[in-house]
């Protein structure tokens, strides 16, 4: 029997985010919010676990109230309950601003072990997780590809470039999700009914939480964007080769080669 | 806007997808090899079905769902169905 | 397979105009009703040409008004268009109609319609399968899991695959279909009114015919939606088989850059690019019975749509259909039972609605559709009479002097008569 809790980010859906010609901004019409990919891959460990081992997984957001389409995606998926923190006071917070708030709810609950995905796609810092095992001083493992149980002790196993390592952690402990690991599972239609027919989604506040503005939103957030500036385009050179795969094997190693991109060594 | 026809790779970068984990669409692309015709090439809006040398190439990333394939193909090899989980294709604007 | 703990007197197969117009009819009366979709949010998988007919809607959902409407269709224009020259017509007249919208808005809106009216709309279910046992469907399965219901209404769409995975129907023939193409092309409301002549809530439909779908029997559109146009073509897919020459997009892009054209879309960018299948032929090889033993069929998967060549009508069909059958299961329910006997008084009903009594009335006009020469010739002969009698300054040509130039060689006097024999009779 675990109990877990899982953080998640409703993000759009940057897959599919183009450049106005005109202006050279980014077009935001209308493109449509996912939950971030690779906390599904959280989502899915969790379920895992609790497919083996019994226990109930609980899904944090901290976002404006759109997210909820992102949590009924969740629980569709098979997670037991969600709570949406979501308050104007939370708004413009930088990832330690974020992370202190979803220590803070994590800490109102009761937990063994908590997962978050390896990174977003709107901003692959990464931080979010690691940040909230230190406000909880929680033993963080990263880059986590499988999770099991063994007397009370949560093992790991964590996939480097040229190493696997192997982890024993005490419980209550912090893991983040390796991405493109896990494939997410198929929204059940008995867990989607429950979700509309039961509303197992929660929505807390500051009110709730009671934390200090000065260490949320805009004014707890250290962290200041001074400039952005564009890659500027590299020319490509463009050549297509036509012919069978063992030939164009051959001729794109002589390329690359010439190029001084490889070496055989 | 360009004044010239655009690539369709190009046309379809204005679309959105949440791509499925696994393929919603299977080609029997044995029985391409029969084929003579290859309609799929022309008419899949979303130019899934491509050739690599003699060979039908498949991918069902941006795939528009509109069922033309499945239709059109005269040796019934494509088995068809629509992604889960609310992945695929996401029209905003039609 | 597993039961879920859930029980309703009606499940309802996609929320795109016919199922939301059904749940919402249904939820109204109090039935217990589950609306499921396979997209994301409803309407995220449906498309259509353009412009959608207010008062069948009007008479399926209570306070239509709120509708995201983008504007109403004021101005309809028919162009013949060869080469670079193009003759229209044009009717302007300042009655509020129809509209153009996007589909995927207006879908919404019907869902949450739906919900405001007591019925459960779940998102992000593809249905796997029609349930049947003893010949009468009992429900859906989604994945290993089972949803019972009195009746399912199906409206899945076109491919209508669960009604062929239930050995209901065939496949669809090729012939059966057309496919569907457009892009959206964003301009600003302001440009949309100049270049189109059009106060602030006015619209334009435009239809085109000749070789604007660059020979491939079937016709171009654009639609003036609120701050984009609607441009693309529809093609019957049987014929497209057989004459295709470069990829589809190619016909899209070939008429988005049109000399005639090209003008209107110079300053926008393409928002998106669609397809979709549209039924064609629907009258008379409608090609299945819309009802059975706990089903009854609304839609494009009943092939509820009307093709004129000069306007379409798909989604208020299939929004007037889905509200027949919730009125045959109302009937049925008063009749004791959601059995084949009861629910075939959706086709009574939808024969004598105006749905089933127009597509009689224009039934050869799929047929007449096929004419070829209705793409090429005419275009080519009409535009060369125009061409004649405005490009000859020193020898102005009499009308039928012009007409007969412009047709010799090209038609002869016994296909002009035929042809326009069909046409008349057709449409």
């Amino acid at each position: 029997m675990l109990k877990m809790v899982v953080g998640i980010k409703w993000v759009p859906n940057t897959t599919s985010v183009n450049i106005d010609p005109k202006t050279g901004t980014l077009i935001r019409e209308g493109i449509p919010s996912v939950v971030n990919p690779h906390d599904l891959e959280a989502v899915e460990m969790a379920l895992r676990l609790k497919d083996e081992y019994g226990g109930k997984v609980t899904v944090i957001t901290m976002s404006p109230p759109s997210a909820i389409a992102g949590l009924e995606h969740v629980l569709g998926m098979g997670a037991d309950e969600a709570i949406l923190v979501s308050d104007r006071a939370f708004a413009g917070a930088d990832t330690l601003a974020t992370s202190y708030v979803l220590a803070k709810v994590i800490e109102r609950l009761d937990y063994d072990l908590i997962i978050f995905g390896q990174e977003t796609i709107d901003s692959s810092t990464a931080h979010v997780g690691a940040q909230v095992a230190s406000w909880l001083d929680l033993p963080y493992v990263y880059y986590v590809t499988h999770a099991e149980l063994r007397d009370r002790k949560l093992v790991v196993r964590r996939s480097l470039e040229n190493a696997h390592e192997t982890y024993e952690l005490e419980l209550p402990a912090l893991i983040s999700v390796a991405m493109h690991t896990l494939h997410p599972r198929r929204v059940k239609v008995s867990n989607k009914l429950r979700v509309k027919l039961e509303n197992p989604i929660k929505t807390w506040s500051n009110q709730v939480l009671g934390l200090d503005p000065e260490c949320i939103g805009l004014r707890g957030s250290p962290t200041a964007l001074s400039k952005i500036e564009m890659v500027p385009k590299v020319p490509r050179k463009n050549e297509v080769f036509r012919g069978d795969a063992r030939e164009a094997a051959k001729w794109l190693l002589e390329k690359l080669m010439e190029e001084g991109l490889l070496k055989l060594g | 806007m360009m004044r010239k026809p655009m690539r369709v790779d190009d046309i379809l970068n204005n679309d959105v997808w949440d791509v499925d984990y696994e393929p919603h669409i299977r080609v029997d692309t044995t029985k391409c090899r029969e084929c003579e015709e290859k309609p799929c090439l022309l008419l899949c809006p979303a130019q899934c079905y491509t050739l690599a040398g003699d060979e039908v190439l498949f991918s069902y990333e941006g795939c528009l769902e509109c069922g033309t394939c499945r239709l059109i193909c005269p040796h019934d090899a494509v088995s068809w169905d629509y992604p889960v989980s609310g992945r695929g294709i996401h029209y905003r604007f039609s | 397979m597993k039961e879920v703990g859930y029980k309703f007197d009606v499940i309802v197969v996609g929320a795109g105009p016919a199922g939301s117009a059904a749940a919402y009819t249904l939820a109204k009366k109090g039935f217990k009703v589950l609306l499921v979709e396979r997209g994301r949010v409803p309407g995220s998988k449906n498309v259509f040409g353009g412009r959608v007919y207010a008062d069948p809607l009007r008479d399926v959902f209570d306070g239509f008004d709120e509708a995201p409407i983008h504007r109403w269709v004021t101005k309809e224009r028919i162009s013949l268009v060869n080469g670079e020259a193009m003759t229209s017509f044009e009717f302007h007249e300042r009655k509020r109609t129809s509209f153009t919208t996007y589909l995927t808005e207006l879908a919404c809106w019907m869902a949450r319609k739906v919900e405001e009216a007591g019925g459960t709309v779940l998102t992000e279910i593809t249905v796997d399968e029609l349930v049947v046992e003893d010949g009468k469907v009992t429900g859906i399965r989604v994945g290993d899991e089972k949803v019972s219901s009195d009746v399912v209404i199906d409206a899945e769409g076109i491919n209508r695959l669960l009604l062929e995975r239930a050995g209901l129907v065939p496949k669809l023939e090729v012939r059966y279909a057309g496919l569907g193409v457009k892009e959206v092309i964003k301009l600003s409301k302001k440009e949309i009114e100049d270049l189109f002549g059009l106060d602030e809530d006015e619209g334009l439909a435009w239809l085109m015919m000749g070789d604007v779908t660059g020979g491939l029997p079937g016709g171009a559109f654009l639609y003036t939606n609120r701050d984009s146009v609607s441009v693309g073509l529809v093609v019957m897919l049987g014929e497209a088989v057989k004459e295709v020459r470069e990829h589809i997009s190619r016909y899209v892009e070939a008429l988005r850059l049109h000399p005639l054209l090209e003008r209107y879309f110079r300053n926008g960018r393409i928002m998106e690019y669609s397809a979709h299948l549209v039924p064609e032929y629907t009258w008379p090889s409608l090609p299945h019975r819309l009802y059975a033993d706990g089903l009854l069929v609304a839609g494009d998967a009943a092939g509820l749509l009307l093709n004129l060549g000069y306007n379409f009508r798909g989604v208020d069909y299939a929004a007037y259909s889905g509200y027949l059958a919730a009125k045959a299961v109302e009937k049925a329910h008063e009749m004791g039972g959601m059995t084949s006997e009861n629910l075939s008084v959706y086709e009574r009903m939808l024969e004598e609605s105006f749905i089933m009594k127009q597509l009689r009335k224009f039934r050869n006009a799929p047929k007449m559709r096929e004419n070829g020469r209705l793409y090429t010739t005419y275009p080519e002969v009409v535009n060369s009479v125009m061409d004649q009698l405005f490009h000859s300054p020193y020898e102005i040509p009499k009308v039928m002097e012009a007409f007969k130039r412009a047709k010799d060689g090209k038609i002869g006097w016994l296909d002009l008569v035929r042809d326009l024999l069909e046409v008349v009779r057709s449409v």
